[in-house]
């Protein structure tokens, strides 16, 4: 118990808290909700937006087939990334907090994995053009080392440039929080499983996984929802060739059907809402985070 | 004592290990350097390797709009914003954080009323906040729509490094300081912001970096005079020169520069405490 | 499937402990005896914890054998090393249940779910905490979690049961029921017991054998009566807190009268037992008397006085069966008396009276390291 709630009532909490909810209120609760209630409106050319109800909107785009490729590659997309994501940002954090003697050098090698992270996202996924494309570096090497004859197309402009680009941005989001879950494991857990027998990957089955959990669950968050929620990065580095859900949104703005762009934007949101809602299922997220 | 280290020979899987994470380093630098490098191209160069008569051309050509759009202007707007957002992040989440080290009646609404922020995605929020002002009769710009699209994520975020950093905040200090007679105001002040203070450093960068460096959410809600990420798209679809490299370098110069700035500064006062000076 | 194979007595051969540059256990030699209670005993950083984990397995010694049985188990894991580690953290796996905690060695070696449950079930019922099995940790005392990590150990079946300040997390009504049970429980097994402790209560109460250390060497290895009653250094008779240190030259010596005159020109004479080992004639000695052998007086006049020191009491503490008096001598350092409470309270001594502490031949105890001072030795004001 903090000494202010002795002798003190909550009228201190709520005045703390409100800048916070004020701004959220006014910049994520009204926005998200008119945007709830604009989706049910009709759209005339023109016009604009009309505010008589219609369910239009989202027939129009259930019975859309692109919709569904759209979500399907966007899912696809998803599914991919966090498992590479997860793999790395797994193994990296476990040979920082467990392999790392030095607890300086651990620090060191963390920051060089942040630093990236708060530099331009678009300039980084650019970057990888003057490596990727027909005659971007990895190309120029395979053909200077004679592996291949011709430059390999499928390298920019495709699906595996997009995954490419996802993972260098996304990674550190899996790395830091299961990076501060491991950090806070009891080195002698580790060793009490050592004594029970456990070899080193039961080591780590059996204790270092499952008390990383909040930390995975909540890089997972975060990976599945900047993937769901992007369009840029699809767009720039499959060139246009590959779409998101979000193109839908996008293409709907770009002739200012906004009632539309709301009902896609709405789909959306509740399909995140429903991963993060599963993810918070299995792991009380909250209760780690304000211990 | 019983958690010095061992120094007998290190198993196989820390060369693995090693392996990955070096290679991941590079995953991570490789391309960034190779943006680095190209925007010295000369003249004749072009968009890839070879480097061709190095030169500074690239960044002449960058702040002369006619050429490749409005840079500098975009620069003007994008500092000013990202140190708005830098400040008010502080202070709103740090302010919330000391909120939540008790149960009060709705913090669990606003603390998933937060996470919820995190999470939506931007470019959801970017329409919501440009059909909010349209009906409010305001029109979208940098400086408040796009201030306000800005917080409700950089907010978020603020407010989970709050939650770690005063997870590790002994209320026994505060107790002590009202002990030695110190006000409400004092203790705050003489105890608590000294010890959380390189925590509020780490605030502040991912204030400034969430807002210097955001698309979706800037996209449909800064107006007509767009932040810096914005004049970069716009310069990938029109300019097929060096100039976008050379972009690219001045931006993650100024971003380097603010990380050195925050890292010394949390550096300089942890080594202050550790020497006792 | 057991374990218990062969004897479980330890031995450590020129042990020694390299971190960086700085040795935390420097050529180290101890033979533990098979089936004993043996209590590494020292400060916190002189070793002790790098010891027990040497022999766990956690540590890898940097020179030197660690034989446990007739097997040299460096290199080994720990799991073939016949012992089982209790950690002062107790670690036990906050993910998972009581039962499952104590059932994860046999998880380990893969025995069914089943009956890894029902053997884990026996044992949690030898420490009676079977109506807890489906708790979590966290849900647990500090006395019951002390209890299941025990349980824990044991149903590896070892042959040398390691605990780290085992009872340090404890309260104090606890730690003296949890020290019973400890040594019940050894007697009961008769199996090894390695206990690193840093309280002299602890060890002399458990130990059948006691280690004193001291930054990173052995200084005594004895029974706690030997430790006690004949410490071999005046480390040890000042760290086990029960006695008082005199320096000073042998001055003469015959077959049963030893005189030693000290820097301050007093003069003590004792009489050595048969082992001690008395150093020849203007050698420097010094020499042990245990704090409940003395008697008081009021300062004595006039010439000077064989075996007794004076000063002035410095502070009296009242310990129940007796009280603690300690006094400041002329020649500026500590010396300790503890009196019974019926002698005390006959001709009582306060704060800043001038006494003299008088003390018989025969309590004179020979050690066999000459006292170096303060320096490096932070027990000198222990008192």
């Amino acid at each position: 118990m903090t000494p202010s709630s002795t002798n003190r009532s909550g009228w201190a909490a709520y005045l703390q808290v409100a800048p916070l909810t004020l701004v959220l209120i006014c910049f994520f609760a009204v926005p998200v909700a008119l945007v709830v209630i604009v989706s049910f409106f009709r759209y005339q050319m023109l016009v604009g937006i009309v505010p008589t109800f219609t369910v239009k909107n989202y027939v129009d785009l259930f019975t859309n087939p692109t919709t569904w490729t759209l979500y399907a590659s966007t899912l696809k997309f998803t599914l991919i990334v966090l498992v590479v994501t997860f793999v790395l940002g797994f193994w990296i954090a476990y040979f920082l907090v467990f392999h790392i003697r030095n607890l300086v050098t651990a620090i060191g090698l963390f920051l060089v994995c942040t630093v990236p992270f708060w530099t331009s996202n678009i300039i980084r996924m650019i970057s990888w053009r003057p490596v990727l494309g027909r005659e971007g570096l990895i190309n120029s090497a395979l053909q200077n080392a004679g592996i291949t004859s011709q430059p390999i197309d499928w390298l920019l402009y495709s699906d595996f440039s997009v995954v490419v680009a996802y993972v260098h941005l996304f990674t550190l989001f899996m790395i830091v929080p299961i990076f501060n879950s491991m950090a806070r494991i009891d080195k002698a857990l580790l060793e009490a499983a050592i004594d029970a027998g456990a070899s080193r990957f039961g080591v780590i089955w059996e204790v270092v996984l499952p008390l990383s959990k909040t930390g995975i669950a909540l890089g997972a968050l975060f990976v599945v929802t900047l993937v769901m929620g992007d369009f840029f990065v699809v767009t720039v580095m499959s060139g246009g060739l590959s779409g998101s859900a979000t193109s839908g949104i996008f293409n709907d703005l770009q002739f200012l059907n906004y009632p539309r762009a709301a009902a896609n934007a709405v789909i959306l949101l509740i399909t995140v809402l429903l991963i993060a809602a599963g993810i918070f299922r299995l792991v009380d997220v909250r209760k780690e985070l304000v211990r | 004592m019983s958690a010095s280290p061992s120094y007998g020979a290190r198993p196989w899987t820390f060369y693995v290990l090693a392996t990955l994470f070096t290679l991941f380093v590079i995953f991570l630098y490789g391309p960034m350097i190779s943006v680095l490098v190209l925007s010295f191209q000369g003249p004749s160069g072009s968009l890839v390797f070879p480097l061709r008569e190095p030169s500074l051309m690239w960044f002449q050509e960058l702040f002369s709009p006619r050429r490749t759009g409005d840079v500098a202007g975009a620069f003007g707007r994008s500092l000013p914003l990202a140190l708005l957002v830098m400040l008010m992040t502080v202070l709103i989440s740090v302010t919330a954080g000391f909120a939540f080290r008790r149960r009060f009646r709705g913090s669990t609404v606003i603390f998933y009323m937060a996470i919820a922020s995190l999470i939506v995605p931007g470019l959801v929020l970017s329409i919501g906040t440009l059909v909010t002002f349209r009906y409010l009769g305001l029109s979208a710009s940098w400086i408040t729509s796009g201030l306000g699209a800005h917080l409700s994520w950089a907010l978020p975020f603020g407010l989970l490094i709050m939650f770690a950093v005063l997870g590790r905040l002994n209320p026994a200090y505060e107790e002590a300081a009202y002990d030695l007679g110190a006000s409400r105001w004092r203790t705050v002040k003489d105890v608590v912001v000294p010890i959380v203070f390189p925590g509020m450093i780490a605030v502040a960068l991912f204030g400034f970096t969430l807002s210097y460096d955001e698309f979706p959410r800037s996209w449909l809600t800064v107006g007509t005079k767009n932040t810096l990420p914005l004049e970069i798209w716009t310069m990938t679809t029109n300019v097929t020169s060096p100039a976008l490299y050379a972009l690219g370098t001045v931006t993650t110069i100024v971003s380097f520069l603010v990380i050195a700035l925050a890292l010394s500064a949390i550096l300089l006062i942890q080594r202050r405490r550790s020497t006792g000076k | 499937m057991t374990t218990t194979q062969g004897s479980g007595d330890i031995r450590l051969v020129d042990v020694s402990k390299q971190f960086g540059s700085s040795y935390a256990v420097k050529n180290v030699n101890l033979t533990i005896p098979h089936g004993s209670y043996c209590c590494l005993l020292g400060p916190s950083g002189c070793g002790k914890t790098t010891i027990l984990r040497m022999i766990a397995g956690h540590e890898t010694p940097s020179a030197g054998e660690i034989f446990i049985g007739d097997q040299m188990v460096v290199g080994k894991r720990p799991v073939e090393r016949g012992t089982a580690m209790m950690f002062q953290s107790y670690a036990l796996f906050p993910h998972l249940s009581i039962l499952d905690n104590v059932a994860f060695y046999l998880k380990m070696r893969d025995v069914g779910k089943t009956e890894r449950r029902e053997r884990a079930r026996e044992m949690l019922a030898r420490v009676q905490l079977e109506h807890l099995k489906d708790r979590m940790p966290a849900q647990l005392s500090g006395g019951q979690q002390q209890r299941v990590a025990l349980a824990r150990s044991l149903i590896t079946n070892p042959k040398v049961l390691l605990l780290d300040e085992p009872l340090s997390a404890l309260d104090e009504f606890l730690r003296l029921k949890m020290r019973e049970e400890l040594k019940r429980l050894q007697n009961d097994l008769g199996i090894t017991f390695v206990h690193v402790t840093h309280t002299q209560p602890e060890a002399i109460a458990l130990a059948d054998m006691v280690v004193v250390m001291d930054t990173g060497r052995i200084d005594q290895a004895d029974t706690a009566n030997m430790i006690f009653n004949e410490p071999e250094t005046p480390y040890v008779a000042r760290f086990m807190g029960g006695q008082n240190v005199l320096s000073g030259t042998v001055a003469s010596r015959a077959a049963d009268l030893v005189r030693v005159r000290a820097a301050s020109g007093a003069l003590y004479e004792a009489r050595p037992d048969k082992a001690a080992k008395v150093p020849a004639e203007g050698a420097p000695v010094s020499l042990a008397v245990r704090r409940d052998r003395i008697a008081l007086s009021p300062r004595a006049e006039g010439g000077p006085v064989v075996n007794a020191v004076s000063g002035v009491v410095e502070a009296t503490e009242y310990q129940g069966t007796y009280v603690k008096v300690t006094i400041a001598t002329e020649d500026g350092s500590i010396f300790v008396a503890n009196v019974s409470d019926d002698a005390y309270f006959a001709s009582p001594v306060d704060t800043g009276d001038a006494v003299t502490a008088r003390f018989r031949p025969e309590h004179l105890h020979f050690l066999s390291k000459v006292d170096t001072g303060a320096a490096g030795d932070p027990y000198l004001d222990a008192h």
